[in-house]
């Protein structure tokens, strides 16, 4: 039985190892315990605490569960009862009340502790920007410089800001796990949030309440940039669509503004005016597609728009029927819509 | 007395000339073949039963995980399509709460009840049955959809607007919300079945401190459960309805909210979790004292520990709310409470450790179990006390930490604890012991399977994998922790399925088992393994807390036992009864005649399912459904030739009790006086959802009445609410009337009464005929006529019910000895007069007050 209990103990202490170094070594983990901002961090402390805490309080009670099986054990069958008066009695005052009263104390403290210096950044964000759940995807819209976009969330590196957020349908969650908690989406109700990311990267975030068919893939990445390279992400966005240049693009232009693409997707610049489905306008300057699922590349952009069911079953984007020189042709205007 | 003797013939009271177990035997008989299945009230047939069908749903349930963790083996698989998947997940969380764990809680506390108290049955046999047909139908109707492609598919939590009428149509979530809501009938009647039996029937001398544990968790479990469901059946019936007949609870363009849903979910939905781990502890209480050859350490302490539970478990819903932006202040209280629970849960485990310390332990597969119990349990718990940390929480909420955290708790909490029960009582249960190797075997495949699988999820949760995903990208780092616990289920599957081999083995062997093989003190091991139809022939007499271990030394006891001619309390043996005794101090007073087997609740069971069917097919159905029933539950109640002859109803031995029907008279209450207190208890529970469901739309929205709506008139609903309190006056002179034997009194009375509430309805019909709107325009018009739709629904329940009463007073069936039928009657109406006030005030004060 000790090899069962030394064999529990090691997958434990490789497991949170196995967190600690991994969460170093693969950046992509979108890994609570790695946190990249003042607010997970805060809270990877907390975990950290009620960690040895919980540690401490495992260890004890399953050493003296082991030792006393160890101990009292007898061998054979059933022997007659031992009426005499109740032992031990004042274990269950220090071990059911006292010593759980104190951890819990202490957990609460901290928590409490945690949970107001969450409540507000370190600074007042100077920008907000407004998240709304569709299913499924994240449109996002900065409303102090009229650029809307779609799971893909810029924001300047080393300042809070703030992220207020609805829904266009059911419940979404909105969670970024370097960079802190989560909080939901909810019809009716505005609820808001602050990230700060303490240096530029890229970080995954992913709905977290059930929203439906393809809740599994319901993803975007925020992206911390310096703050200079945010107010040209910024410039780059607010600029209409370029005009087609060459035949192609034209023609690819006109394959998009002709087909059904126009009932869902808008192109600021052009007649594509849809709120459906995601603001294409800078289309090309996302690093992903299908709400965070996919790497956004021709191959990609061509297979998700002949026919995204393959990659995203039930997803609201119908099949496209187009020829392969039309495909071309569009795929060739939509890489100009940087 | 004579011609009560000559009715019952040689085989009467004292037909010493038949043996008596004969006809015990005979008096308890259930028929054979389909019959039996169809007319059985038995408490441990019914029991059995419930028992049986649900480790089938819970063998079921664990496919359904099964056929999701070989989904989430590998990335991007497509083993299960999306929608399968989330009817699996769906079907998966729906049945282990509500078609396994609940009912398989009740199941072993209607089976062994009886018997560790010392009763021969349990005080409602027929409701007994009617619940366990209501629980089989609409278990096998939520599994039928699943096998037609159409179950929910909207978590067993269902959150709203996801499940509503605009984001799921068609009938999926229809099977969830009314057969939920049909369910929750037969663990709410379970729950009256279970204190009604544990308060009013316990063997001589048990003393409300002298009950074992178990029989506390159980007792605490029904009064959670009583408390707990009717907040989900009123979301689950608002829901309905938004669906059904365009009600706008949940619509936030016409002023409902979401939120709502998410409040009356949890608040059944986290005391839930504690209604299967009271039961759980319950068991580890009655195995570790028999194993440790000790009785309980700190028994007060363990009991007052378990009511703190079940208490403060009524206070920590939002804990599952933390992210839904809540004030901080508001969450904070929740954690607190969260925290605090920690406390009885702590007395728990370490009266349990104290009582193994103190004694010799046994190590058999039960004890295993308890052992494994505690470590899985204790994990659950540390991680339960980091997920009432609001921030914590934020972190991790909604992803696979939460996961691992609720399995650590639930199998750690529930199912290690029933395996123990399952190895400790089974050879009670069939006369059968199991194989102790093979459960050894069972239990380390089962203990490692069960780790392997639940405790990489914590991390997987950290690494940021959400939960209820049909599968994952590939990349960021959760394949290996998948394919780990994909793999770890498999193991743990391997060890159940041991322990199902071990049952069907063991079955197979002779019925060889001693009546009380682990040299336990209650009083379930003093009769038969497994027991007579009856269960004991001789009341046990109880003066300590382990009855066996202290045997009593009570002369009548010992020729009760010794002559099976007589018996002490003159219980009859050519009639079904057993002993109603004293709530706190377990006094013998009275005999609680017992019905036998009938077909009735089962085609009650049909009526009710054939109702609720109404609301997935086709509305007609329910006021047909609703007759049925009542024709039903007429004939249910409706007295036979030989219950209308009083003599013959109270004959009994010189010297023996009261009847409990006729009982009364001596100050003493029958069952079913404490029955219908415990249905008033759960309709007032309804209501309380209700109203708070008012005020809550009411907080959310700031115009209220919502669109221009002007509160209702005063003048004619208070006139009428003046006649419907005035109406409990002619029902309590006709109670009072009839105990003076003034027949005349109580037919005046109960006339009277009706036709007061029939002008009730009328002037209700009237007043609402003329609005101008109806439960359509807004979640303020939704919620009132709700409100008033299910009072009325009261008011005419309470003139069926005294159409019954009122028939039964003109055939001349009362008389000053017995008139409980028309006091129940007068409690249930009086109930529903005094609910009118907090409802009369809701609706037509409020709006202008508040």
């Amino acid at each position: 039985m000790w090899n069962r209990r030394l064999l529990t103990a090691c997958l434990f202490l490789t497991l949170c190892t196995g967190a600690c170094t991994a969460s170093v070594r693969e950046p992509d983990i979108p890994s609570a315990l790695d946190p990249q901002g003042p607010a997970a961090a805060n809270i990877t402390n907390l975990w950290w605490l009620l960690f040895w805490l919980g540690t401490a309080v495992f260890v004890i009670v399953t050493a003296l569960l082991l030792f006393i099986v160890f101990t009292h054990r007898r061998p054979g069958e059933m022997m007659a009862p031992d009426l005499r008066a109740p032992e031990h009695r004042t274990w269950i005052w220090w071990g059911g009340v006292i010593f759980p009263a104190i951890i819990l104390s202490l957990t609460l403290f901290f928590t409490l502790r945690s949970h107001i210096a969450l409540a507000y950044p370190p600074t007042p964000p100077a920008l907000t920007i407004e998240v709304i759940g569709h299913m499924w995807w994240w449109e996002v819209r900065y409303p102090d410089h009229e650029v809307t976009t779609a799971n893909e969330i810029y924001i300047p590196a080393g300042q809070p800001v703030n992220i207020r957020l609805t829904t266009n349908d059911v419940i979404h969650s909105f969670w970024v796990p370097e960079l802190n908690g989560k909080i939901d989406m909810i019809p009716g109700k505005t609820n808001s949030l602050w990230l700060q990311a303490a240096e530029p990267g890229i970080y995954r975030g992913l709905c977290t309440e059930f929203c439906g068919l393809q809740h599994a893939k319901m993803q975007y990445l925020v992206i911390a940039v310096p703050p200079n390279a945010f107010a040209q992400w910024v410039e780059q966005q607010r600029q209409p669509a370029p005009a087609p240049t060459d035949e192609t693009t034209r023609l690819g232009q006109q394959i998009f503004l002709g087909s059904a693409c126009v009932y869902c997707h808008a192109i600021r610049g052009t007649n594509a005016s849809g709120q459906l489905g995601p603001d294409l306008t800078h289309i090309a300057s996302r690093r992903t597609l299908g709400a965070g699922i996919l790497p956004n590349n021709r191959g990609t952009l061509g297979g998700w728009t002949i026919n995204s069911q393959h990659i995203k079953p039930g997803n609201r984007m119908p099949p496209m029927n187009l020829s392969g020189a039309e495909l071309q042709a569009l795929l060739d205007y939509l890489a100009t819509l940087q | 007395m004579t011609t009560v003797v000559s009715t019952m013939g040689k085989t009467g009271v004292n037909g010493a000339e038949v043996n008596s177990n004969d006809r015990l035997e005979q008096t308890w008989a259930t028929p054979t073949g389909i019959m039996r299945f169809l007319t059985a009230v038995n408490h441990r047939m019914v029991g059995a039963r419930y028992l049986v069908t649900g480790l089938t749903f819970f063998v079921l349930a664990g496919v359904a995980a099964l056929l999701m963790r070989i989904q989430l083996a590998v990335p991007e698989n497509t083993f299960l399509n999306p929608d399968l998947y989330n009817q699996l997940f769906t079907t998966h969380g729906t049945t282990m709460m509500f078609l396994f764990a609940v009912p398989i809680m009740e199941g072993i506390g209607i089976y062994l009840i009886p018997l560790m108290i010392g009763a021969r049955d349990m005080a409602f046999p027929k409701l007994n049955a009617f619940g366990y047909f209501v629980y089989l139908i609409a278990g096998v109707t939520i599994w039928g959809s699943l096998f037609f492609g159409v179950a929910p598919d909207g978590g067993w939590f269902n959150y709203v607007p996801l499940t509503g009428p605009e984001y799921s149509p068609g009938i999926r979530i229809d099977f969830y919300t009314t057969m939920i809501t049909f369910l929750e009938i037969a663990a709410l009647v379970a729950a009256i079945e279970l204190i009604v039996t544990i308060l009013t029937m316990r063997a001589p001398g048990m003393a409300i401190n002298r009950m074992p544990i178990f029989v506390w968790s159980i007792l605490i479990m029904a009064f959670m459960i009583v408390f707990a469901m009717p907040p989900l059946v009123v979301a689950s019936v608002e829901l309905a309805l938004d669906r059904v007949i365009g009600t706008q609870f949940f619509n936030v363009a016409a002023g409902g909210d979401p939120l709502l849903w998410q409040h009356l979910f949890w608040v059944f939905g986290h005391p839930e979790v504690y209604i299967i781990f009271v039961p759980a502890l319950g068991i580890v209480a009655a195995v570790a004292p028999t194993f440790a050859r000790r009785p309980i350490v700190a028994y007060e302490l363990l009991v007052l520990s378990l009511i703190a539970i079940g208490v403060i478990s009524f206070g920590l819903w939002v804990h599952h709310m933390f992210t839904t932006g809540l004030t901080p202040l508001g969450l904070s209280f929740f954690t607190v409470a969260s925290t605090v629970i920690g406390i009885p849960s702590g007395i728990q485990i370490f009266a349990l450790l104290a009582t193994l310390a103190s004694g010799r332990l046994i190590i058999k597969t039960a004890m295993l179990y308890i052992i494994g119990f505690v470590i899985v349990f204790v994990i659950g718990g540390i991680s339960g006390i980091m997920v009432a940390a609001v921030p914590f929480d934020q972190q991790v909420h909604d992803t696979y930490f939460v996961v691992a955290h609720f399995h650590y708790v639930l199998v750690g909490g529930a199912i290690f604890p029933l395996l123990a029960g399952t190895y400790y009582w089974f050879p009670k249960i069939t006369g059968r012991l199991l194989n102790e190797r093979l459960g050894a075997w069972g239990f380390w495949l089962f203990f490692i399977g069960f780790n392997v699988t639940f405790f990489p999820m914590h991390l997987t949760g950290f690494w940021g994998m959400p939960r209820r995903v049909y599968t994952f990208i590939p990349g960021l780092g959760w394949e290996w922790l998948n394919m780990l616990s994909t793999i770890g289920s498999f193991i743990l599957a391997v060890g159940l399925l041991l322990f199902l081999l071990d049952m069907l083995l063991a079955l197979r062997k002779p019925a060889d088992a001693p009546d009380n093989p682990w040299g336990a003190s209650t009083l379930e091991w003093a009769t038969a393994s497994p027991p007579p139809t009856y269960n004991f022939r001789t009341i046990p007499a109880v003066r300590s807390r382990d009855p066996l271990w202290e045997p009593v030394r009570d002369p009548l006891y010992e020729r009760d036992l010794a002559d099976p001619t007589w018996d002490r309390f003159g219980l009859r043996n050519d009639r079904r009864e057993s002993l109603g005794s004293s709530v706190l101090d377990a006094r013998p007073q009275q005999r609680i005649i017992l019905p036998g087997p009938t077909i009735v609740p089962f085609f009650l069971a049909l009526a009710v399912a054939f109702l609720f069917l109404g609301l997935m097919i086709n509305l007609w159905m329910v006021p047909i459904g609703a007759f049925i029933t009542f024709i039903l539950l007429a004939i249910w109640h409706w007295p036979s030739p030989e219950e209308r002859r009083l003599e013959e109803v109270t004959a009994g031995p010189p010297g023996a009790l009261p009847v409990s029907t006729v009982a009364d008279s001596v100050g003493i209450k029958p069952p079913f006086w404490w029955g219908m207190l415990g249905l008033i208890l759960i309709e007032a529970v309804v209501f309380a959802a209700l109203v708070a469901s008012y005020f809550y739309l009411h907080a959310s929205n700031q115009e209220w009445p919502i669109g221009g709506i002007k509160p209702p008139d005063l003048l004619l609903p208070s006139i009428n609410a003046l006649i419907l309190f005035a109406s409990s006056l002619p029902i309590y002179l006709a109670d009072r009337g009839i105990r003076r034997g003034n027949q005349t009194a109580l037919k005046v009375g109960l006339v009277i009464s009706f036709v007061m509430g029939l002008i009730f309805l009328t002037l209700k019909y009237i007043e609402y005929s003329s609005l101008d709107y109806n439960w359509t325009t807004n979640a303020y018009t939704s919620i009132v006529w709700t409100i008033t739709g299910f009072h009325s629904a009261h008011v005419i329940a309470l003139l069926l019910k005294t159409l019954v009463v009122g028939t039964w007073a003109f055939q001349g069936y009362f008389t000053e000895q017995r008139y409980t039928a028309v006091t129940v009657n007068g409690l249930y109406w009086h109930f529903v007069v005094i609910a009118w006030v907090p409802l009369f005030f809701t609706l037509y004060l409020s709006p202008r007050l508040i």
